[in-house]
This record gives C-alpha cells, structure tokens and sequence, in this order.
C-alpha cells in the first residue's frame, strides 16, 4: 500500500498536478467525484452523516490501497490518514495573482469580479474542511511536501512530486496488510458505532477500452491534462410498454471539466448511421446533454497532424 | 493571383484561400485589433512555429505600437520518457514576463482547442491585464474543448490544410497562400 495525498488552494490547478503526478506514478486518481461513487458502491444510497465521512473515506481507501497504489485528490486529504512512512502529503498553492487569472479564463470574469470569486471559493472550501475534517484552515505542519505554481508550471510540478513519491514510497518500504488492516478495522468499528455497515465492496476498475483508437485518444486527453471518465453514463433511448429499457446509447467519454460527452466513431459508414441515429435522439430526450461526435476523418487527421501510426478500424 | 500550377506542390489538391485574399484579411483584422487596443500596450504572443507567418504579417499590418514574444510546446506524439505521451509542456516559455499586459495569443489554428486551452491556462496563470485569441484560421467544426476566439482570418471547412504557417512534416510553411493536402498524391 502506497498513498500519495494532495489538496490545494482553490484556483490554483492543483487537480491539474494531480492528474499528472497519478500519471506519471501509475496509481490510481482518487477524485472527489471518484470516492463519491466508491463510497455509495460500499455503503448504499444513504448519505453518511458529516462527521463519518472521515471514517467511511479511510475505510474504502485503505481496503483498496491494499491492492492499488493511490493518488488521494481531495481537499482535506492530509487529514485522512495518519503521519506514515508510506504515506506522502502535498499541497499545491500558488499566488492570489494567478489563482484569479485562472478564474478570469475559466469563467470568463474580469479582474475584481475574479477576485471576488475566489473570496467566494476560500470560504467553501473552509466550510467543506470545517464540516469534514473539523478544521477550517490550512496546516501547514500536516503537509510533507509543499509546492508553489508561481514559477512552476503543472507538468514540473507533477514530475517533482512523482519523484518525491518514488523516493519516499520506494526508500521506506509500504504499509503491510495487517496495518492496512488494523486500519480498516479501526474506522469500520467507528462506522458501525453510527450504525454504518457496508452493503457491499467497492472495486477499482480501470477503463477498458472497446477500440485502439479510444485509447489513443484518451492518450491525447491525458497529454494535454484534460480530465475525463470513460463510459461513466448510459442513457436509455427507448423502453418497451412495461417501461423497460429497450435501447440505450453510452457516450465514449466524459469530460467533466466541459460537462461534454465524446462519441468517436472510427468504423465503416453504415455503423456511422446507425451511430449518428442515437446521438440525434439522444439530443432530443436529452437537450440539457452536450455530445460532440468525432468522426472518423476527424481521428485520422489528428493521427496525421501528429504523426501517429493509426490503428486500423473495425 | 493563383500561382502557376507547376509551382503548386503535387499533393495539394485545391487552393482554399490565394495570398491576396490571406493579406487582405489579416489587414481587415489588424484594424479591428488597432482599434480594440488603441492606447493600451499589447503583446502579441506566438507559438512556435506554426504561427510566425502570421505573426509578422499581422504585426505588420497593425497601425499600433506592439510588443512580440514567442513560445514553445512540447507536442503529442514527440518524444516522452515512457510508454505514454507524457504530459504537454513548455519547451521554450517567454523571454519577459505577462503581468499586468495586454495580451494577444497569436494561433495559425484552432481546432480541437485541446492546445489553445492549455496555453491560455499557462498564461492566465501569470496575471495578465487582459488575453485574447487571434487566430488566422478557425476549424470551429472540429472543436470538442471550447476556447474563446476573439480574431479570426477564417473560418475553414474539415480538411488538412498547409501554407502561411501550416505544415506537413514541416513542408509547406512558407507557402504564400492557404491549400488543401492530399498526402496520398505524391
């Protein structure tokens, strides 16, 4: 068991870090986004009170770190874990000045009303680490390692906390499964003192991608450190008179960032058709969904543009 | 003026716009930029090397006083130190710092916006006054990351496209007009 942890200031692109570090390193991206799926795998639909999140987090992440090594992207993660040889915690931080000019790109803002936004982000984000972690502010004594974006750019500092994490993780050896264990035990018997029981477990699974060219493209999002999730929603498109599903379409990717959805379509045109067929009633039941199809031509000429051996297509 | 046929390269299968009709736009835009930012200190910024071309044609046809600067990025598919692509980067960053300036991102093209999205965050992140994208052409079609376009020359329809800046395997930068490749002729 190897776990890297990492928050950040917000605005400051340390998801950005992550993502690369995780990358980098081979271990699995913890999101919040992630850990909320795990943890409602584990525990069911019922929401977990404030003041267990702690404890139901560090039962699922301990149990899966058995088996995978973990990058922990959440604010507040320093806090879920104990001080150990097998565990490193970061901080990303930058200054105000480019905090706001993230935000003035992001949302389109001018400077003061960029400024005003991040007051706005400051104060979530203290409330979030007050409700979870019973901590409003920042310790700077909880973090291993700190990192400043001010004259570092994302992809440096990705590589400078992959290495950190090679050396710390690599010289001290990992947390044994019976602490894992011990751990897990600890927080399950919080748990179940609040009347949390776990219905079932939380796996990893990793993307398996349908074709090549999925993967290439993913390959092409992770380059340029754009998050996605691959195949994460299926949307039935017709039901039968019971009301069951009778036809659905599932997008190739998400990109949560742009709330978009990808279809790649790299096969012969019939398929296309048929394809182009689900995505136009797709808008149609679903107008509040955004897909961009990327045909084929498109795929190729990216291969092209980038000169990459192109995988024949089905 | 069309350029005689054997001065055309073989795999250029059709002429999209002559270098009259390049000049002409950029000159169209270089007014519409002098007027936005007139009396202001605006930094044009390009991307090596695709943008040069029109990076010195646009300044050129500016009526107002500019700074240049020039950047770098390691692209996909170039060497990385393991099985994956690695990550994008700068491979050659700005000579002076962005502070407080008026900034113009200077693109031969934006399609996917995957590059121009990067290289908006790297230089949003260094406190710019203002930053804005000028692009000489516009692939709007292909776009899946969305990116706002402040400047274009023109829009184009979904083709690989070479000249004024745009290669294959670095031929055809210097063509003075815009063409479409064929690369399976010759």
């Amino acid at each position: 068991m190897a776990l890297l942890t990492i928050s950040g200031d917000p605005a400051s692109r340390w998801e950005e870090v992550a993502r690369g570090a995780a990358q980098l390193l081979d271990f699995e991206l913890v999101t919040e986004t992630r850990l909320a799926q795990w943890m409602t795998e584990e525990f069911g639909d019922t929401p977990i009170p404030a003041r267990a999140w702690a404890s139901a987090a560090v039962a699922v992440l301990a149990r899966l770190a058995r088996e995978h090594p973990l990058l922990i992207a959440l604010d507040g993660s320093e806090h879920l874990f104990r001080p150990a040889a097998w565990l490193l915690r970061a901080r990303i931080t930058t200054i105000d000045a480019h905090r706001a000019g993230n935000l003035m790109l992001d949302l389109r803002l001018e400077k003061p009303d960029a400024l005003a936004r991040l007051r706005e982000l400051d104060a979530e984000n203290k409330r979030l680490r007050k409700t979870r972690f019973s901590r409003a502010s920042v310790d700077s004594a909880a973090f291993d390692l700190t990192l400043n974006l001010a004259r570092t750019d994302a992809a440096q500092a990705a590589e400078m906390l992959a290495a950190a994490a090679q050396k710390r993780l690599g010289d001290q050896g990992l947390l044994s499964p019976n602490a894992a264990d011990e751990i897990e035990f600890e927080t399950r018997l919080e748990l179940a003192k609040r009347g949390i029981v776990p219905a079932r477990r939380a796996r990893v699974t990793r993307a398996s991608f349908g074709h090549p060219s999925e993967e290439m493209f993913a390959n092409l999002l992770d380059f340029y450190r754009i998050h996605w999730e691959y195949e994460p929603r299926s949307f039935p498109l017709q039901w039968d008179k019971d009301g069951h599903v009778t036809e659905a379409f599932t997008p190739d990717f998400y990109l949560p960032e742009f709330d978009l959805y990808v279809e790649l379509t790299t096969m012969k045109q019939s398929l296309v058709t048929k394809k182009n067929r689900k995505v136009k009633m797709l808008r149609a039941i679903y107008p509040h969904i955004n897909i961009q199809v990327f045909y084929q031509k498109d795929f190729q000429d990216l291969v092209f543009k980038y000169g990459l051996r192109m995988v024949a297509s089905s | 003026m069309i350029p005689a046929p054997e001065n055309v390269p073989e795999n250029i299968e059709r002429i999209l716009f002559t270098e009259e009709q390049v000049s002409a736009r950029i000159a169209e835009v270089a007014t519409e930029i002098s007027e936005k930012y007139r009396g202001r200190d605006l930094k044009l910024i390009a991307v090596l090397k695709g943008s040069v071309f029109f990076l010195t044609a646009l300044a050129r046809a500016l009526t107002i006083p500019v700074k240049i600067d020039f950047l770098a990025i390691s692209s996909f598919g170039g060497p990385s130190n393991g099985p994956t692509p690695g990550l994008v980067r700068i491979a050659k960053d700005l000579d002076e710092p962005i502070l407080d300036e008026d900034v113009l991102l200077v693109e031969d093209i934006v399609d996917t916006g995957f590059t121009t999205r990067y290289l908006l965050q790297t230089l949003a992140g260094r406190g710019p006054r203002s930053l804005g994208i000028c692009t000489l052409l516009d692939r709007s079609v292909r776009r899946i990351v969305q990116v706002p376009v402040d400047f274009r020359c023109f829009e184009i329809p979904d083709r690989f496209v070479v000249g004024c800046g745009l290669d294959h395997k670095q031929l055809y930068r210097n063509l003075g007009y815009i063409a479409v490749l064929n690369p399976e002729r010759g």
